[in-house]
């Protein structure tokens, strides 16, 4: 799915990601746990295309590099960022922002476009599994949500885009348990054979819920340990200090 | 009407001039009796009909002045202080005791530069053919005031029907700072008109904070345009706190030359009787990562008219641009009137630039509620009005400054209040 | 015939001409041209005297130039002051004689005018160069008493209702545009609501410039009798030529007590294209009396055309209790220029008045807001509401925001916001991640951006002002 070689990136000048290898099967998840300023979110930054940063090393998802490809493109190709603080466009419909998407996705893999009607019925079925009330589409996109709304409304996108390789960007902070569970539950109801998470996260409590196949550390721009899920309940007992 | 045309022959009456100066005031005097005083169809003068407000109330202007004697100052006692004293526009005292004499000039004000252009503000032009006094300050590099200095501009009570012309030019040298007080002290009753022109120069990361002060309010009509230079890294802080003219214009503007320069300017204003006051602001930023502040708060009673003309201008080189415009006017007469025209003009688009102008009376749920805890109508009126304006107060740093501000505008309100 | 434009861009699709015979005045500006449309037109002698005064007024009265966008000086008289095709000379009694090649232009412009096709809910108006081609739904529209008719017809019919109302909003002398409109005005609509009806459908107007060297000076006249509502709406194209053309309209619109008018416009006349050559000159006056107590005058626009849009449909608010509002979206790209906003003069008592303007520029445009707001002494408890927000795309264009706002009365209030940024890269690049490209995530954000005004739009017309805020934006972000 995803194969990550040798990965630098930098941001006016400064080095953030310091040759960091990944690869990530079908089916798999993996989670990147790290302290403040280790280039987590610029990891997933850089893994949906984001401009801006100046970047060395390879990057293949499902067999071919993802270099020169837009981040339209790659979105359109099935890789989906949660995002860590979902940006608020007003005036733009949530329920519409959504459809646009979901049709340019289904377009870019030769569907045909989704009526009015499957679509109403297509979210209706996707809030309900998540316990997720649909009002919330009919609002501005993001504009006024709350944190927790806004983390939520990323997991509905994500199961109604149907994406192959889904990366969330500490998805979990700024959650109440209530609403981490319901994100939990999300995720992990759209786990199958197909599909590859990147869970990008600070602490451990996400990893309660979600279990992922690997953990990995990231410090200083590089993975320095990587293991199962006893890696991540080590770290929680030792603190990013233990590690090295 | 009132014949506004000068003769050139009134420039011999001020002086002896060289040929190349004289030259300089006659182009000068010419491209002002081109327009005359400026009226309401001069976009800069639609609010302020500067021609119809003299041709009312002035039969003639008079360009010579009586002899007078020195006339005693009553200097500030509540705080320490350099001073300057400026008599009808002409240096005439200074004392810099609390600060290193070699890192200060002063002295009187002398042209170097006769290049001349038809100005936007025709005033600034007749200053240039007519003024002849004024001072020219130099702070050198490298040094920090360790008191404030407080330049009294003194009126004295024989001007009647007089025109005033001077001209100042303040430098600030490298990695310099100062602290100055304009304080405006009129003796005079009668109506004259005084028109300043000033040229203020921040050099590279110096600090300017200056504070517009009148001692009472007072008659006459005034008008100053203001020219300020910021280079990079510069900091500029103009407090404005006008108790009150005939008319009162302050044309202000400030020349962001330098990245990184900042400039702030906030002024509050109690207005009654039949004071015009307006502040006129145009800041021009020019260099990428500069910002700009304004802040301008009206309070207007019985026939005053308030206004504020203010505008950003963003060149398209100036990306990073943070500009913010806010003016505020409580009307608390009838007959009272506030105009502004807060004005944005950007060509760069990596920026963060607005504005809010409000107008308008008093909260009057605040005045139900103060009412409610037992306080008159009027008692409710002075603590809502002070409060509003203490805001710009309260952003002054050194205590003793502000007390004096406050203590001022304290003595303003209760005197209205006794008033009425 | 000027020669077409050939360097013709892919985004304004309106750029075709029709090829007809016209029957126009001679050429140029005089007391002739004058009596020659007059004497097409049938007129009666008042209504020819009534244009004469304004031409003598004209003689006395200069170009303004104050507003930010400078013209090439124009030739008065080198235009057209009148053009119709031929075979409109003789009023054609049904739209079975109509040429069918007007019908096909209006077909193309997506406004069919036979009765098969024509819009459902929306009369339209038609107005090709000078004259008006045909006008739907008069019969429904007759049995309530509205008169929705060319203004032409209207001098004729209805005499009365014309001599007291027009210019009585925007008079004879007001500037140099709004003369030279009372001078030489040739068609327009005439709409009259009687006493406490409300208008069943919405009424449109369809103006089209197509002949060469020709101005087009329409003028429309609106009453919305007491008690009574409408909304109007006005839709703009024009071929695509490298000469720039003169629009100088007139619009009044006259509101009784507890009558309402609600009055849209989407403006999409030829913009010129990417070099800025040709386009069309909107120099348009717009304004509304709130005569009566109670009355509403709303005005929403949607300007996206023209080389240079220079307009500012305004309210007076006489009536007390009477309400303004101005909704405004100016797109400009290209080497297009606008200097539009409002006038909302407050007279009565509380008056209430609100402004949303949204400005977006890109290209080497630029784009002025620019306002007053006048609250007078006697309009006691009154209060305005502005937001001015503008957008830029790139560092080759200008936005600027010029409000007047004068408060003399200190029972009301005014509050006014402005902002200016660009687009938010953040808001971008999520878009992007949703798989939206470039062009659509801008038109997705823009659209957002311009939604407190586009929502205003009667239905029909919303959808079509949201595609043509893209449009009007292609190629302008890298």
């Amino acid at each position: 799915m995803l194969e990550i070689k040798n990965l630098n990136a930098s941001i006016n000048n400064r080095e953030i990601l310091k040759g960091l290898n990944i690869s990530i099967k079908p089916g798999e998840l993996h989670a990147i746990m790290g302290p403040n300023g280790s280039g987590k979110s610029t990891l997933a930054n850089v893994l949906s295309g984001k401009e801006g940063y100046k970047i060395s090393g390879e990057l293949n998802y499902l067999g071919k590099s993802l270099n020169e490809i837009s981040i339209d493109e790659r979105a359109q190709k099935g890789i989906f960022l949660a995002f860590q603080y979902p940006t608020e466009i007003p005036g733009v419909n949530t329920s519409n922002f959504l459809r646009t998407s979901l049709n340019k996705v289904r377009k870019a893999q030769g569907k045909k476009e989704i009526d009015a009607l499957s679509f109403l019925k297509l979210v209706k079925e996707k809030s309900d599994e998540l316990g997720m009330d649909e009002k919330m589409l009919t609002r501005q996109l993001n504009v006024g949500f709350s944190g927790g709304e806004k983390k939520k409304n990323e997991i509905l996108q994500m199961k109604i885009l149907d994406p192959s390789l889904i990366i969330l960007d500490e998805t979990d902070s700024g959650l109440d348990i209530d609403a981490l569970k319901i994100v939990a539950d999300g995720v992990n109801s759209a786990r199958d054979k197909k599909k590859s998470f990147l869970v990008i996260t600070h602490y451990q409590r996400l990893l309660n819920f979600i279990k992922p196949d690997f953990v990995h550390v990231l410090a200083d721009g590089k993975i320095v340990k990587s293991g199962t899920k006893e890696l991540a309940m080590e770290l929680e007992k030792t603190g990013y200090k233990g590690i090295n | 009407m009132l014949d506004l045309k000068i003769h050139s022959n009134e420039i011999d009456k001020i002086g002896k001039f060289s040929k190349e100066e004289k030259d300089y005031r006659i182009k000068n005097l010419n491209y002002f009796n081109d327009i005359g005083l400026p009226n309401k169809k001069d976009e800069d003068w639609k609010f302020s009909d500067l021609n119809a407000i003299v041709s009312k109330n002035f039969k003639k202007l008079n360009l010579k002045l009586g002899k007078s004697d020195n006339p005693k100052i009553n200097f500030i006692k509540e705080f320490e202080h350099n001073y300057i004293v400026i008599i009808n526009g002409k240096l005439t005292a200074s004392d810099f005791k609390y600060e290193e004499k070699n890192k200060i000039d002063l002295k009187p004000f002398t042209n170097e530069d006769y290049s001349n252009k038809k100005e936007n503000n025709p005033l600034v032009n007749l200053n240039h053919a007519l003024s002849h006094e004024g001072f020219f300050l130099e702070v050198k590099e490298n040094y920090k005031f360790n008191k404030v200095l407080v330049i009294y501009y003194f009126y004295t009570d024989d001007l009647d029907e007089n025109l005033l012309n001077s001209k100042n030019k303040i430098k600030i040298g490298n990695n310099s700072e100062i602290h100055f007080v304009d304080f405006i002290v009129n003796e005079s009753k009668r109506n004259f008109f005084n028109n300043i022109y000033e040229e203020i120069i921040l050099e590279e990361s110096s600090t300017l904070k200056n504070i517009y002060l009148q001692n009472d309010k007072s008659p006459g009509y005034f008008h100053k345009y203001t020219k300020n230079k910021l280079s990079s890294g510069s900091n500029l802080s103009s407090f404005i706190f006008p108790t009150g003219l005939k008319f009162n214009k302050l044309d202000l503007e400030f020349d962001l030359e330098g990245e990184n320069s900042v400039c702030n300017i906030q002024s509050a204003a109690f207005l009654n009787e039949y004071d015009h006051q307006e502040v006129k602001t145009r800041v021009n930023h020019l260099y990428p990562n500069c910002k700009s502040y304004q802040k301008v708060k009206n309070v207007l009673n019985d026939n005053s008219k308030g206004v504020y003309q203010g505008k950003i201008f963003v060149k398209d080189v100036a990306q990073k641009t943070d500009a913010y415009q806010l003016s505020k006017a409580v009307l608390l007469n009838e007959r009272s009137e506030f105009n502004s025209k807060p004005e944005l003009e950007i060509y760069a688009d990596d920026v963060k630039c607005s504005h809010g102008s409000t107008s308008g009376s008093l909260d009057k749920d605040s005045i139900y509620y103060l009412m409610t805890r037992g306080l008159s109508k009027k008692e409710s009126t002075k603590l809502l009005v002070e409060s509003f304006l203490n805001e710009i107060i309260e952003s002054i740093k050194s205590s003793s400054l502000r007390n004096f501000i406050k203590t001022k505008l304290e003595n303003q309100l209760k005197n209205e209040h006794k008033k009425h | 015939m000027s020669k077409q434009n050939t360097n013709i861009p892919q985004d304004y699709k309106y750029g075709f001409t029709t090829d007809i015979d016209n029957i126009k005045a001679p050429k140029g500006l005089s007391e002739e041209t004058i009596k020659f449309i007059s004497k097409i037109k049938k007129e009666p002698k008042w209504m020819l005297d009534w244009r004469l005064k304004a031409f003598n007024r004209l003689k006395v009265s200069k170009e303004p130039n104050w507003q930010k966008p400078k013209y090439p000086k124009i030739n008065y008289q080198d235009l057209y002051y009148y053009s119709a095709p031929k075979s409109m000379k003789d009023k054609p009694k049904s739209l079975d004689e109509v040429d069918p090649k007007l019908i096909e232009t209006y077909n193309k412009l997506g406004i069919p005018l036979n009765e098969q096709k024509k819009l459902s809910g929306v009369a339209v108006d038609a107005v090709f160069d000078s004259v008006s081609v045909a006008t739907t739904f008069k019969d429904e529209l007759t049995k309530k008493g509205i008169i929705f008719c060319p203004i032409s017809e209207a001098i004729q019919k209805h005499p009365d209702l014309v001599k007291k109302y027009l210019g009585s909003v925007i008079p004879i002398s007001d500037h140099y545009f709004a003369t030279l409109n009372s001078a030489v005005f040739t068609d327009g609509s005439f709409v009259y609501i009687p006493p406490n009806t409300r208008c069943p459908m919405e009424l449109s107007t369809y103006f089209r410039i197509n002949a060469a060297e020709t101005g087009q000076f329409e003028r429309t006249l609106i009453i919305a009798d007491k008690g009574s509502y409408v909304s109007y709406l006005e839709g703009c194209t024009a071929p695509m030529r490298d000469e720039n053309q003169l629009h100088a309209a007139n619009v009044e619109l006259i509101a009784l007590d507890d009558a309402e008018i609600k009055y849209s416009t989407v403006q999409n006349w030829y913009p010129g294209d990417k070099d800025g050559v040709g386009g069309i000159y909107n120099f348009v006056t717009k304004r509304g009396a709130c005569r009566g107590k109670n009355s509403k005058i709303s005005w929403t626009q949607v300007e996206t055309g023209s080389a240079i849009t220079w307009k500012y449909p305004s309210c007076i608010l006489q009536g007390d209790n009477s309400v303004g509002e101005f909704y405004s979206i100016a797109i400009t790209n290209n080497h297009q220029k606008a200097d539009t906003g409002t006038k909302m003069i407050h007279l009565g008592k509380n008056t209430k008045s609100k402004i949303i303007s949204k400005g977006i520029s890109a290209g080497k445009a630029d784009n002025t807001y620019r306002g007053l707001v006048d609250i007078g002494r006697k309009a006691s408890n009154s209060r305005n509401y502005t937001q001015c927000d503008s957008l830029l795309m790139g560092n080759k264009c200008g936005a600027h925001t010029v409000p007047y706002i004068k408060n003399k009365n200190s029972t009301s209030t005014i509050e006014h916001e402005a902002t200016t940024s660009k687009i938010n890269e953040d808001q971008l690049f999520y878009c992007n991640q949703r798989g939206l490209n470039q062009e659509e995530a801008v038109s997705l954000i823009v659209n957002g951006f311009c939604k407190d005004v586009l929502q205003q739009l009667p239905m029909e017309f919303a959808v079509e002002a949201q595609k043509l805020v893209g449009i009007s934006l292609e190629g302008s972000v890298g």
